[in-house]
């Protein structure tokens, strides 16, 4: 590290907790190690305080490489070759994909993370604020009474009613998640309710 | 040449067909202006945001080609929000308004959804070629738009795209009397092929050069389209699974050998490696090879297969191969120009698959080698000179140390004499992506001595601002600066805020720039669209009460003449 030696490193920017010895080689490294303790890396608290919470989760810092890979974006590989890279769907952490949301009647398809949900009640309160319509997340809580229905395939290819099963479970299993109007919903070879996987 | 009627000018423009070249022809005077516009047939968009259809249509009205980029590149990476923008809906809705010629569309990192698939397959009468890459937001029922509409379709190419594959129809839609198809590619489709509509569209495609198959086309199937393909020029293989039957195996070798003009080979989704030398027999033929998909084919039989392959120009392989592999290509691809090496382990088990030893190895055997992509465990200043001595013909150059902030792994120092001795050597480089530990000081050597340089990714590297400084000063051809996690802030930004009317983008994540910075960065040049996405809590920038002083998390700045975009969703200000 070049010193001008007219004392600037006070005013020189870094990415770090304050109050570190700038000299040391370490110093990088534990930036990083900080990167890793938000999984979106978005949090600008991060240079801040030590431990950073995210959505209610805290993760300790932790040099393993399961550790290393939740930083987003890196390494470098675009979300096409990664999603193909893994054979195996169970490898597919949800924290790092997005699940496709579709809407019968919107000509777009949306994507959202499963993983910053903490239940089905998040769940439905995303999904309403997705599509801002109010109502899907009605669909979710009281499943006869309303206008649409949220299903979801899961990794054997099936459609299943959204709801019956653990939240946990849930998440693990769910591809991709579609909000059907009740109507179109008959006939559409729902797996019946209690069917396990 | 102002002595010539505008008839020969243009003829002589003719001959003119890179888009800079054109562009600096526009600059000469008024007249070549206007001669140039009206016979300019091909367009490139770098950012689909810097100017607008109706600006488009109305300097270029006899417009036949058109390529536009949408999301930044970082979005490749799960850095931009999905619904961030690239919408090519109102591109198709004010060309097809227009009733220009439209004959090709080349999209790149945009947002396309059926009903623009639909409009553009009734829209334009003549149109032939659309290549997608990396998009997304549509659907087979799409594609089965525009093989049902666009008459005279010659390329179909769907590179990496996201599509939800609905396992309709689609290829069924094709009408009998298509058969002038050069390319179809939807390698990226995930649901089932009919097998049926798919042979028999070949067989009536007699110009049909490159065909890239999904998983769901079984090794038999190729064997039949090869046999009524032989014509065929770059193949993509779909399936090519375990076990195949021998009768089918025996039609394929022979379907292989009738394979003459085959130059380019991809695929093997799913593969079984010991069927590999069916292809052997065309292998000294073979220009391009891409197995970075074929995680299974790795060992022996790639080795085999390669050391078949003398006359390869560009290969793709993943890292699975070893230094040791790699040092069978330097020694067996004397014509290699373009590597791309990529992890096969992206979870992180720490196998070191491919080091620095590979990277040199490559360098010595290929001395035509210009473009390399290579992701590694480790790297080392010494072997880095010693690339950059072996090599000075790079163009692209990017090197990804898997781990970052990563040290030469043998002298603990930061790699910057290594990218330093990269840029110093290698004077017509014009792309180049850093990693491993980095100081200020390679952003010295890069302002200094990359003069060609055009694009630069920078992640987890650097001190202080002046490395961005040095950048900003030094690089007078810079066109993309894309930076993430490294300590520059606002007075880097903001430092020269004309240098960012002769670049194309800038982007800046997880870096030390302020929010303050970023509206005062927008003040000073209202030709910029300063754009900042905040994905979580919208209003927790301006609550906390030091709001000028918040940093930002994605900052993306890009030069535009027609201001700040209507389309942005919630979470980009757009100061």
């Amino acid at each position: 590290m070049e010193k001008e030696g007219l004392g600037l490193e006070i005013t020189e920017l870094r990415l770090g907790l304050p109050g570190r010895d700038v000299a040391e080689k370490m110093m990088k490294k534990r930036a990083f190690t900080e990167m890793i303790m938000t999984s979106s890396g978005s949090s600008s608290d991060q240079c801040e305080s030590g431990v950073v919470s995210f959505g209610g989760d805290v993760e300790k810092v932790n040099d393993s490489p399961a550790a290393k890979s939740q930083v987003v974006g890196w390494p470098p590989v675009c979300s096409y070759r990664r999603k193909n890279s893994c054979k195996d769907a169970s490898t597919t952490k949800v924290g790092i994909g997005y699940v496709k949301v579709s809407m019968d009647g919107v000509p777009y398809l949306r994507k959202m993370d499963l993983g910053s949900s903490q239940g089905y009640d998040d769940l439905a309160f995303a999904l309403d604020k997705l599509f801002g319509i109010r109502g899907i997340g009605v669909a979710l809580k009281d499943g006869d009474n309303c206008e649409y229905v949220t299903i979801y395939e899961d990794k054997d290819g099936d459609w299943m009613l959204a709801g019956d099963v653990p939240w946990g479970m849930f998440i693990e299993s769910c591809k991709r998640l579609r909000i059907m109007k009740r109507s179109d919903a008959t006939g559409f070879g729902l797996q019946p309710r209690g069917v396990d996987e | 040449m102002n002595y010539f009627p505008d008839e020969v000018v243009e003829h002589v423009f003719d001959f003119v067909t890179s888009h800079k070249d054109r562009n600096a022809i526009s600059l000469v005077c008024k007249s070549w202006y206007k001669i140039e516009r009206y016979s300019r047939q091909k367009v490139f968009i770098g950012n689909c945001y810097a100017t607008n259809p109706e600006r488009l249509l109305r300097r270029f009205p006899c417009l036949k080609s058109l390529t536009l980029k949408g999301k930044p590149h970082f979005a490749d990476f799960n850095l931009v929000p999905h619904e961030w923008g690239g919408f090519v809906q109102p591109w198709i809705e004010a060309l097809a308004r227009s009733r220009v010629g439209l004959e090709e569309l080349r999209l790149k990192r945009m947002v396309v959804t059926d009903e623009s698939l639909e409009l553009l397959s009734r829209s334009f009468v003549n149109f032939k070629s659309l290549v997608l890459v990396s998009c997304e937001g549509f659907t087979t029922d799409g594609l089965a738009s525009i093989a049902a509409n666009c008459r005279h379709l010659r390329d179909l190419d769907l590179q990496e795209n996201e599509i939800d594959d609905h396992r309709g129809q689609w290829l069924s839609c094709f009408p009998d009397t298509c058969t002038t198809l050069v390319t179809l590619n939807f390698a990226c489709l995930e649901g089932e092929t009919n097998l049926v509509a798919l042979e028999r569209l070949v067989a009536r495609s007699p110009n049909l050069k490159s065909l890239k198959l999904n998983r769901a086309v079984p090794l038999d199937a190729l064997a039949r389209l090869m046999s009524c393909a032989p014509q065929m020029v770059d193949l993509g293989v779909g399936s090519y699974e375990n076990d195949p039957d021998s009768e089918s195996y025996l039609k394929l070798q022979a379907a292989i050998k009738k394979c003459t003009s085959l130059r380019s080979l991809s695929g093997f989704l799913e593969a079984a490696p010991h069927c590999l030398s069916a292809f052997h027999p065309i292998c000294h033929n073979l220009t391009s090879l891409n197995l970075s998909y074929a995680a299974e084919i790795h060992g022996s039989h790639l080795i085999k297969l390669i050391q078949h392959c003398k006359k390869l120009q560009r290969l793709w392989i993943l890292d699975s191969i070893g230094d040791k592999g790699l040092e069978v290509v330097a020694s067996t691809c004397k014509e290699l120009q373009e590597l791309r090496v990529f992890p096969s382990d992206l979870v992180g088990g720490g196998n070191t698959a491919v080091t620095e030893e590979g990277l040199v190895a490559i360098s010595a055997g290929c001395p035509k080698l210009h473009s390399i992509l290579y992701f590694c465990q480790q790297m080392t200043n010494a072997a880095l000179v010693t690339v950059a001595k072996n090599c000075p013909n790079f163009i692209r150059f990017r090197l990804c140390i898997l781990e970052p902030n990563k040290p030469d792994h043998v002298t603990s120092q930061p790699l910057d004499e290594g990218f330093g001795a990269i840029v110093k050597a290698c004077k017509n480089l014009r792309r180049l992506s850093l990693s491993g530990l980095l100081t200020d000081q390679v952003f010295l050597y890069i302002g200094m001595y990359a003069n060609q340089l055009e694009m630069l990714s920078i992640a987890f590297a650097g001190d202080t601002d002046k490395g961005m400084l040095y950048v900003l000063n030094g690089c007078k051809k810079m066109k993309k600066l894309e930076i993430r996690d490294s300590p520059f802030g606002d007075t880097a930004l903001l430092a020269d805020v004309s240098k960012y009317e002769t670049m194309r983008s800038l982007w800046m994540s997880s870096c030390e720039v302020t929010l303050s910075g970023c509206k005062r960065l927008a003040e000073k040049a209202p030709w910029l669209n300063v754009e900042i996405i905040n994905e979580t809590d919208n209003n927790r920038m301006e609550e906390n009460g030091h709001e000028g002083r918040q940093k930002v998390d994605k900052l993306y700045l890009y030069r535009t003449v027609v201001g700040t975009r209507m389309d942005a969703p919630p979470f980009v200000w757009i100061l």
